[in-house]
């Protein structure tokens, strides 16, 4: 009997080791790969992803495993699709998601052209969710559940994902890298920032990537939402909705960013009720499960780990959508996503475009 | 039914042969003496050293005291590089004149070099991997400290007219040194009539241990040091002798030269029938520096339309060991710098699969990648005409 290939993308973290161990005690024929995605050159301190100690990691891991392991250099489609954009979106104005083009087109794309190669049936991450029945269901976890980065994926991927530590909470995946011998990894720090920003400092990569002029790198006024200008900031890109870092004081309630406008270079400030959203219009829907009809009621999470709020679909046009609250959110930033559950299971999600005020009824037809 | 697997990366490194270890043992066992004792065991260890230093020597053309025993290939270029440039640079010599395609340790002590105030000069290259003439004339004059020159390509297997243009550097008042990594024992080096000043050789690719290498130092030629220390090797480079090792390289390299003729002609035709076998099936296949003369042992493939880290990963997995360009710290495959030097476009030179041949070489190894080779080949186009 032929072994059933899989290729798993190992970080070097628990998470993806862990899984590795797990389809090799699974009887699959494993091999590890490490994505090379940037390279800060010699003069940043380590990262606790992605990083030559991230690569040496998992190759122990894959050494003691007894399996093979490969550095994958995908470099310059990640700059592309995954770095690039994110510039972009911070210059438009918006807050960028990047670990979600990162699921979208690196991993669940790039990553499973590598897998057809060498005639991997199968892919594995680390991801905290769940495939069952070819749908995407959330993690055992609900602290952990990362759903919220999968939604772009293409359809067609979820019957070649494994994704085995989707069915552990952390506490017991950290148990299982102990059990299984995994010391070089088992109490590694989760990785919170984002991969290719050294310190979490992403001023820093604007500031190397956009021209000096940029709209988003200059000053501009901060205003309220009557329009009265109270101060000045150094650049948009500094902000993002709900942040209160960097808003001025002496108002009678604490002020949050409550909207950017790159067309007048405005940072508009508001207070936590002008924060409020009912709704929110999203775009570059993708649907992960049949997609739903107009006035289904759906759970959704604007943000990662922000908790789920009831809401109904009032609108959808091609890869548009519209979405009504029961309640309002806080925060809907726009560049972040929205992703759509029906119970534990993922319907699909997208890039929320703009934030609704006023909640949206239902169409009324023949007016 | 498992087949065997093919070791196709000989340029990489080569297993240390039978009659190499076994010279090497006594010196791990009973003769573990300091070379430079003056007691019975010092005197035993330095007696397998002398000897070793003559037989490499033998083997180069060179006198024994032209011999430097050294860690490996990076250290012996490194210490040609540097030695010589530092002991010429304020005699009005500033300059180095170096390939675009050679190894990095040649590279990065060029560019140390330059940190500490050399001028880099870089040959032009045609597009079949060989130094361009008037770029040599152009660029080795009478500022030229050092011209540093691989004799055979690592990559791509490529030729330099190393004893013509040793000559005329010589000529030009420079100190010549080549790094023959790669052609010792497939091309005949011989210090008596060729007047390169240093050669680098490098154990491990011909059936020594890693970690020994030597320069030759023709006399005469005055190299500052690169470490500092005690005064063995007439204290050009310090520190206790590898005994053992010294033994290993002077073995294997005894018996390299003595298998040489029929060892080349072997891996030639083996290598000839593997292009062809590929070039049958895969017409528009690209063999770099096909063009020009090289040595029997390498060859460097770049497909249209795939990329040499999915099917190196790919022939790994059916037991095939070929490698790409030039690894990264992190162990993923960039393109190679070699390939770009020589003009190749980005996504051929992104397709590289480096295949060198050598002492597991096999008839039916070779007809196993002519089988499994433009398989895979296939199958990775199919691929990406489906995206």
């Amino acid at each position: 009997m032929t072994r059933e290939r899989v290729l798993v993308a190992m970080s070097g973290g628990v998470d993806s080791s862990v899984a590795a161990a797990m389809l090799v005690e699974q009887g699959y024929d494993v091999v590890g790969a490490t994505m090379k995605l940037f390279c800060h050159g010699t003069d940043v301190p380590d990262r606790p992803c992605c990083s030559l100690d991230s690569v040496n990691d998992a190759r122990r891991v894959c050494e003691q495993l007894g399996i093979p392991h490969y550095v994958l250099n995908l470099e310059s489609r990640f700059g592309h699709d995954v770095v690039d954009n994110f510039v972009d979106e911070y210059a438009r104005g918006r807050t960028p998601i990047p670990c979600v083009r990162c699921n979208t087109f690196t991993k669940f794309r790039d990553f499973l052209q590598k897998a057809n190669a060498i005639d991997a049936q199968w892919i594995a991450t680390g991801h905290y969710a769940r495939v069952v029945n070819g749908e995407l269901h959330r993690g055992i976890d609900a602290n952990k559940d990362q759903t919220y980065f999968l939604w772009g994926i293409d359809r067609d991927v979820l019957s070649r994902m494994l994704l085995p530590v989707g069915e552990l909470d952390k506490p017991r995946t950290r148990a299982r890298a102990h059990a299984m011998g995994l010391e070089v990894i088992a109490e590694k720090p989760e990785s919170q920032e984002i991969c290719f920003v050294p310190d979490g400092d992403y001023m820093r990569i604007l500031e190397s990537r956009l021209p000096a002029n940029a709209p988003a790198l200059q000053t501009g006024p901060i205003m309220t939402s009557t329009g009265a200008v109270i101060g000045q900031h150094a650049g948009f890109a500094r902000y993002t909705v709900g942040q209160r870092r960097g808003v001025p004081g002496g108002f009678p309630h604490p002020m949050y960013v409550i909207a950017i406008k790159p067309e007048t270079r405005a940072v508009v400030i508001g207070t936590r009720e002008e924060l409020l959203g009912s709704g929110l219009i999203a775009r570059e829907i993708n649907w992960l499960a049949e997609p739903p009809a107009v006035g289904a009621r759906v759970s959704i999470r604007v943000r990662h780990r922000a908790p789920l709020a009831e809401a109904e679909i009032v609108r959808i046009d091609g890869d548009e959508l519209e979405i009504a609250l029961d309640e309002p959110v806080s925060a809907i930033t726009p560049g972040q996503s929205v992703v759509l559950y029906d119970g534990e299971r993922v319907l699909g999600g997208g890039f929320i475009e703009s934030a609704r005020q006023q909640r949206s009824s239902l169409p009324v037809l023949a007016a | 039914m498992a087949t065997n697997p093919v070791y196709l990366d000989h340029a990489a490194t080569t297993p240390v042969r039978e009659e190499v270890f076994e010279a090497m043992k006594p010196f791990y066992g009973p003769r573990f003496g300091n070379p430079s004792s003056t007691h019975r065991w010092g005197r035993e260890a330095r007696a397998a050293l002398d000897e070793a230093r003559e037989r490499v020597g033998r083997c180069l053309g060179a006198r024994p005291d032209e011999i430097c025993f050294t860690s490996g290939g990076t250290e012996a270029d490194n210490f040609a590089i540097l030695g010589a440039w530092r002991a010429l640079k304020s005699k009005g010599r500033p300059a180095i004149v170096t390939t675009p395609i050679e190894h990095k340790a040649v590279l990065g002590a060029v560019h140390h070099a330059t940190d500490e105030g050399a001028e880099e000069r870089l040959l032009a290259m045609t597009t079949d991997g060989v130094v361009d003439a008037d770029s040599f004339d152009k660029l080795v004059n009478d500022r030229v400290a050092v011209c540093s020159m691989m004799w055979v390509n690592n990559e791509i297997g490529t030729i330099q007219p190393v004893a013509k243009l040793a000559a005329k550097a010589k000529e030009r008042g420079a100190i010549f040194h080549t790094d023959a990594v790669q052609a010792f024992g497939k091309v005949p080096i011989d210090a008596r009539t060729q007047q390169f000043d240093l050669l680098t050789i490098s154990g491990h690719k011909f059936g020594a241990p890693k970690g020994v290498g030597a320069l030759f130092i023709r006399r005469g030629t005055n190299l500052e040091p690169l470490l500092h220390g005690g005064t063995q090797d007439r204290g050009r480079r310090p520190g206790t002798e590898n005994v053992a090792a010294a033994v290993g390289l002077a073995r294997a390299a005894e018996l390299t030269l003595a298998e040489c003729e029929a060892h080349c002609a072997r891996i030639r035709e083996l290598r000839d029938k593997l292009e062809a076998g590929i070039t049958a099936k895969v017409p528009d296949a690209v063999i770099h520096g096909r063009g020009a003369e090289r040595a029997p042992h390498i060859t460097n493939v770049s497909v249209p339309g795939t990329d040499s880290e999915s099917l190196l990963m790919a022939l790994d997995l059916r037991g095939i060991a070929c490698s790409g360009g030039s690894a990264c710290q992190s162990g993923s495959v960039t393109p190679s710098h070699v390939l770009s030097a020589i003009g190749v476009r980005p996504d051929l030179a992104s397709a590289a699969v480096r295949m060198s041949l050598g002492v597991l070489t096999t008839e039916e190894s070779i007809d196993r990648v002519i089988e499994v080779f433009p398989a895979l080949v296939a199958k990775a186009r199919q691929l990406t005409t489906a995206e």
